[in-house]
């Protein structure tokens, strides 16, 4: 796919195997201490946490980076069955027992408990929520009690309880969205999402399961249930294991929609949702298969292959030994255990990241897209995946130009290649329409000027949104922060489905733009300042670009749409393919055109200097009829440019110059137009069309020497005369006095 | 059409045909002639014609040996001359009637464009005439394409002058001051819209990458009105002359509905076969009691006459078919047809696409497809790949087409020349009849 004309582009992308099309990079981030007893996740905060006996330590991991240092708080010792921190970070929940859980304040270092009636109901569990009515939220086996806290009393007042028999409930943060299972089997689900638009009731919805035998009934684990959010979309994703198919199911708002089935290949599998693509592990054949759900298709990208560890070599490890021993962490090192892709202790946590319980590694998932486009053959399917993908806009942006580059490299018939540019410059308005294309212009704007960029000219979709980037921080927790996520969701989901699906576009955060940062970078927490720069950093810093008001970094490579502008098709494509396609040129031409048509059914404008592309070709190959067709409809729109290389291009023909000529004086350039009339001879018919066109730029020697090298001393006379009647003072010019006395020379 | 009328057009009018460097000894003077119209003239007036143009010719070339005299104006008649290729002079002799002001350089461009048609199909008539030096082979080839090209319409309406056949009625109708607001050897365009025009090039593209690696060339049309071309401007205005008399959907109705008349004309001209035989030398009389072609075919002289009326139809795959070229022996499918470019001298084969008022005349050079094989397949390539874009184009021009009254301008009579580019426009020829005011702007 990559063909050598790409090469200089190229030398950005790290080596990619092949062989697999998702990879985990080494190094992990560690997130052992000495003496842990367990790790949990923090999926609100996206917190990795890690318990000794007395303290708790956490890890960011998002923007993940493997380099983060902990901060620790101290905890009461005691059984932890469950701990997450608020989402302001002030305040962490411990879940003690199935009958208490205990909220510690971290400001002040009050703790209290809730505590419930051990004799009917005990606590699933309990995780914060962003909702304008409640803050935190207990699971119980009688159903859910939504608590706000009081900053004032400190503690915790019941605003509404949810009477539900439950056996077991999963939730994610992600999604806002909690599932409840009850039933004899668990069969029957029901949804709360608690979003910071209040709380929607999901209907309820009964799981089919396939029988292993006629009498057996079984019964639907938690394990076997994931919740996933994909371009702003909830699925409910349903391991059968009898039929050895994982049943996916969208939410609506009012509906539950079964979608279709993914065939499974192993008894155990888990998923991952990296920029909006599903990742099934098949956890026992060590394969990964790869789901675009974006158009409702069930077909994986491509063939199953097993999951990479990037960047694990000896040498590797060396030098992180010594640079771990520099920064002064004291962990266990990768040399000395073996890295087990898919081992019994991986934990795969939403959306993205795997940990290895048992060595306390977290990895963050990554998808390999030059593999995926390597390994795909469908030219437009893959173009269509590479510009939905946002997490590496960038390179998705560098591979969709190679792509395209190959292709006319390859001469691949016209129609494909006008598929190509159909998806390109669709998906580059929709960008723009949607203000995620000039996401990218505005962080580089900011880390350049730092002022609010109000001024300048953007989509009008788009400025509110920038107004509450630039100006706003972060907004305190509640429901303010609900209204900076709504506006990152809505411009920044392009995909949102006007069907009413329950895509929760009110608080819904869009994982690759992750309203979470918000939280995450919430000033007092150690925040993302020490995010070293680096190339292993471009994920993390990609992800992090909309927050380039809050911390100043250098952000200038980084995106959020790999959408490819015409102007980038013109530099990165046409103008690279246009010397190895000197002897094709009606070929390039053609592509071009069918460029043209595309950019003009997305009212795109474009680049003069593809025009001035056109031009040469068409003239090199001397077709210039066409060139004269081309220009008479307009297809090659006129512009300065385009008229001077039809000047340039027309020395071999006068038809062409004269299209040029035409063009200029169309475009109301009558200085340029005036010169060149000079330059060719025409100094009368220059002085006449100056005359009428009061064009006073050019300078009066320039037709006196023309006027002298016709050595015609009426006409030298003529314009001397011309000259002196129209332009004031000209009579005591120096040009005056030499001419005149040329003038005379030659009279006589 | 009776023959006084048809003695009416001869009395109007003279064309012939000959070439200087035949006949040259005394007595040998018929050989000259090449052709001449009306051919049932006393073969002594005919001499008289040719010799007098001669003696010009030959008189005018001591003065001005590159270009010998273009016209004689005589009291009762005028003589324009053209040299069609050297030493072929073509003259055409009209009679000066009182209302009638000939215009001259139309007159010329009449035979200009008969001989570039001819050129076109043919090949060039010194190459003919060397092939066959006695003659019979380019007398034939003339004989009939000329006659084509004048033989009478007697349908036509005056409102359809747009079909530029000359015989109008009864009467050979030749251009003169009063109602031929159009300017031969031109162009007519549709004005597209830019967006429209992206539409038509992008399908132009994809017929020709239909052809593959070839270089092949395409003619756009819409209604009578030219839209893209990547033809040479001199092929370009051949092709269109003949797009516009043959195979333009005004055309092809034209054909379908004058079927039975253009058959009386045939005969009509076969009657008439009768001069031709007399100075035509032995060959000629082997095609005296033609009816047809097919004793030509005997002596393989394949006679094409691609000017016949009402030849060409619309088949059931949207291509314009004909079976003027003739058929293949074994099968009954037509042969594809073929003509020659002048810039590169290459024999491509048409192939005419119509889908409404659309129609795309695609040029594949003769050398790269094999045979009848190879243009069924590039045909259906063609149905494949293209009909769709071909649907979409003609639905947005007919969309932004104004209709044939189009580009007329209320009150004026004008026409517009474009000598550059060889593109003309003119007051729609309804309207032209039925404005009465005289205010022709004529720039060329």
């Amino acid at each position: 796919m990559i063909g050598e004309a790409s090469s200089s582009s190229h030398s950005c992308f790290s080596g990619s195997n092949a062989l697999s099309h998702v990879y985990i990079q080494y190094p992990p981030l560690r997130c052992h201490v000495p003496g842990s007893r367990s790790l949990f996740y923090d999926d609100g905060n996206k917190l990795i946490l890690s318990l000794t006996s007395n303290q708790v330590f956490s890890w960011k991991t998002a923007p993940y980076d493997p380099n983060v240092a902990p901060s620790s708080d101290p905890i009461r010792e005691g059984p932890v069955l469950s701990i997450r921190y608020s989402l302001d970070l002030k305040l962490l929940g411990i879940q003690r027992s199935s009958h208490e859980i205990q909220i510690w304040n971290k400001e002040s270092g009050d703790t209290f408990s809730q505590k419930c009636r051990p004799e009917s109901e005990s606590i699933l569990g309990f995780f914060w929520t962003d909702s304008p009515t409640c803050d935190i939220v207990f699971v119980k086996t009688s159903g859910l009690e939504l608590y706000s806290y009081n900053n004032e009393s400190r503690n915790l007042h019941l605003v509404q309880t949810k009477k539900l028999s439950i056996s077991w409930y999963i939730y994610t943060h992600e999604s806002r969205l909690v599932v409840l299972a009850s039933g004899m089997q668990c069969k029957t689900l029901t949804g709360y999402q608690l979003s910071s638009a209040g709380i929607i009731r999901l209907p309820k919805f009964e799981i089919v399961m396939a029988k292993p035998q006629a009498n057996n009934n079984p019964s639907l684990a938690a394990e076997d249930v994931h919740i996933i959010t994909a371009y702003g979309r909830i699925y409910c994703l349903q391991f059968d294991r009898v039929a050895m198919l994982l049943h996916c199911y969208r939410f609506y708002r009012d509906a539950v929609v079964q979608q279709g089935s993914l065939p499974v290949y192993s008894n155990r599998i888990d998923v991952s949702v990296v920029d909006n693509v599903l990742l099934v592990h098949q956890v026992e054949a060590k394969v990964v298969i790869i789901y675009d759900l974006f158009a409702d298709s069930l077909s994986p990208i491509s063939a199953p292959l097993p999951l990479f560890l990037r960047g694990f070599s000896r040498a590797n490890i060396a030098s992180t030994q010594t640079a771990s021993k520099a920064s002064g962490t004291s962990e266990s090192d990768l040399s000395d255990t073996e890295v087990t892709i898919y081992g019994d202790q991986w934990d795969f946590l939403v959306p993205d990241l795997v940990c290895d319980i048992s060595n306390g590694y977290l990895w963050k998932i990554n998808l390999d897209l030059e593999a995926i486009s390597a390994s795909s053959s469908e030219v437009q399917l893959i173009l269509e995946f590479l510009q939905r993908r946002k997490l590496e806009a960038e390179k998705a942006k560098q591979l969709c130009l190679a792509i395209t580059r190959t292709i006319i490299l390859e001469r691949r018939p016209v129609p494909v290649v006008a598929m190509i540019m159909d998806v390109l410059l669709t998906a580059y308005s929709h960008a723009i329409k949607t203000g995620s294309y000039y996401k990218r212009i505005r962080a580089e704007e900011t880390s350049q000027s730092g002022a609010s960029n109000v001024n300048k000219p953007k989509p009008a979709v788009n400025d509110s949104t920038t107004g509450i980037d630039a100006s706003g921080k972060f907004i305190k927790q509640g429901s303010e922060s609900g209204t900076e996520n709504e506006s990152y969701t809505r411009s920044n989901v392009p995909t949102s489905d006007p069907d009413g699906s329950l895509i929760l576009n009110s608080s819904l955060p869009d994982p690759s733009i992750g309203s979470e940062r918000g939280y995450l970078l919430e000033p007092g927490t150690s925040g993302g300042e020490d995010l070293p720069a680096g190339p292993s950093q471009i994920l993390g810093s990609g992800n992090n670009q909309s927050n380039s008001n809050v911390s100043e970094r250098h952000q200038n490579q980084v995106t959020s749409s790999p959408a490819t502008s015409p102007a980038d098709l013109y530099s990165s494509v046409f103008a690279q393919v246009e010397e190895e396609m000197a002897r094709d040129g009606s070929y390039l031409v053609a592509i071009i055109v069918e460029f043209l048509r595309s950019a003009s059914l997305e009212k795109l404008k474009v680049h003069p200097s593809t025009y001035v592309l056109m031009v040469q070709i068409l003239a090199r190959d001397e077709r210039y009829a066409q060139l004269g067709t081309f220009i008479m409809n307009k297809i090659i729109e006129p512009s300065k440019e385009v008229a001077l290389q039809l000047l340039e291009s027309g020395r071999q023909n006068l038809q062409i110059r004269k299209l040029g000529l035409d063009m200029l004086r169309q475009l109301l350039l009558h200085h340029d137009y005036v010169l060149l009339l000079v330059q060719d001879g025409f100094y009368l018919e220059a002085l006449r069309y100056a005359r009428k066109n009061k064009v006073n730029t050019v300078r009066p020697s320039l037709f006196l020497e023309a006027a002298y090298a016709s050595k015609d001393p009426q006409h030298l006379a003529a314009v001397l005369r011309f000259f002196s009647d129209f332009i004031p003072g000209f009579s005591s010019s120096s040009d005056h006095h030499m001419y005149r006395r040329i003038a005379a020379e030659m009279a006589s | 059409m009776g023959v006084a009328s048809e003695k009416d057009a001869s009395e109007a009018m003279k064309l012939c045909v000959f070439d200087l460097r035949r006949g040259q000894t005394e007595g040998q003077e018929l050989d000259k002639i090449l052709f001449f119209y009306p051919a049932d003239l006393p073969l002594s007036t005919q001499l008289s014609v040719i010799g007098l143009s001669e003696g010009l010719v030959t008189f005018t070339r001591i003065f001005s040996p590159e270009a010998p005299c273009e016209v004689i104006e005589a009291e009762r008649h005028s003589h324009v001359f053209y040299e069609a290729e050297p030493d072929i002079w073509m003259v055409m002799v009209v009679e000066k009637e009182s209302e009638a002001i000939w215009r001259v350089d139309a007159l010329r461009r009449v035979l200009k464009e008969v001989h570039t048609l001819f050129v076109m199909f043919h090949g060039s008539a010194r190459a003919l005439v060397d092939r066959d030096p006695s003659g019979g082979l380019v007398r034939t080839h003339l004989y009939y394409f000329i006659m084509d090209f004048l033989s009478a319409f007697e349908k036509r309406s005056p409102l359809e002058y747009c079909c530029w056949d000359f015989s109008i009625g009864t009467k050979l109708q030749l251009p003169n001051f009063r109602d031929s607001l159009k300017e031969r050897g031109t162009l007519q365009m549709l004005t597209v819209g830019r967006e429209a025009a992206i539409e038509v090039q992008s399908l132009v593209a994809v017929l020709e990458s239909c052809a593959g690696d070839t270089l092949c060339y395409s003619l756009t049309m819409f209604q009578d009105l030219l839209v893209s071309t990547n033809l040479s401007p001199i092929d370009t205005v051949n092709l269109f002359t003949y797009a516009v008399l043959r195979l333009t959907p005004l055309a092809l109705s034209h054909g379908a509905s004058s079927w039975s008349h253009s058959r009386k004309a045939d005969t009509a001209c076969n009657t008439s076969t009768g001069a031709l035989l007399l100075n035509s030398g032995p060959a000629a009389e082997q095609y005296y009691n033609s009816s047809d072609a097919s004793p030509l075919l005997r002596h393989n002289y394949p006679l094409v006459r691609p000017l016949q009326h009402s030849k060409w139809s619309k088949g059931k795959d949207g291509f314009l078919t004909t079976d003027i070229w003739g058929r293949d022996v074994n099968s009954l499918v037509p042969t594809c047809p073929t003509i020659w470019l002048r810039q590169t001298e290459e024999k491509m084969y048409i192939l005419a696409y119509q889908h409404r008022g659309l129609t795309v005349i695609l040029l594949i050079p003769v050398s790269s497809v094999s045979g009848e094989q190879g243009i069924a397949m590039l045909k259906q390539q063609i149905l494949e790949n293209a009909s769709l874009k071909m649907l979409k184009v003609e639905e947005r021009l007919s969309r932004g087409w104004g209709g044939e009254n189009a580009y007329h301008v209320s009150g004026y009579r004008y026409l517009l020349v474009d000598g550059d580019r060889y593109i003309s426009r003119a007051s729609p020829p309804g309207k032209v009849t039925t404005l009465t005011k005289v205010s022709n702007f004529y720039f060329s």
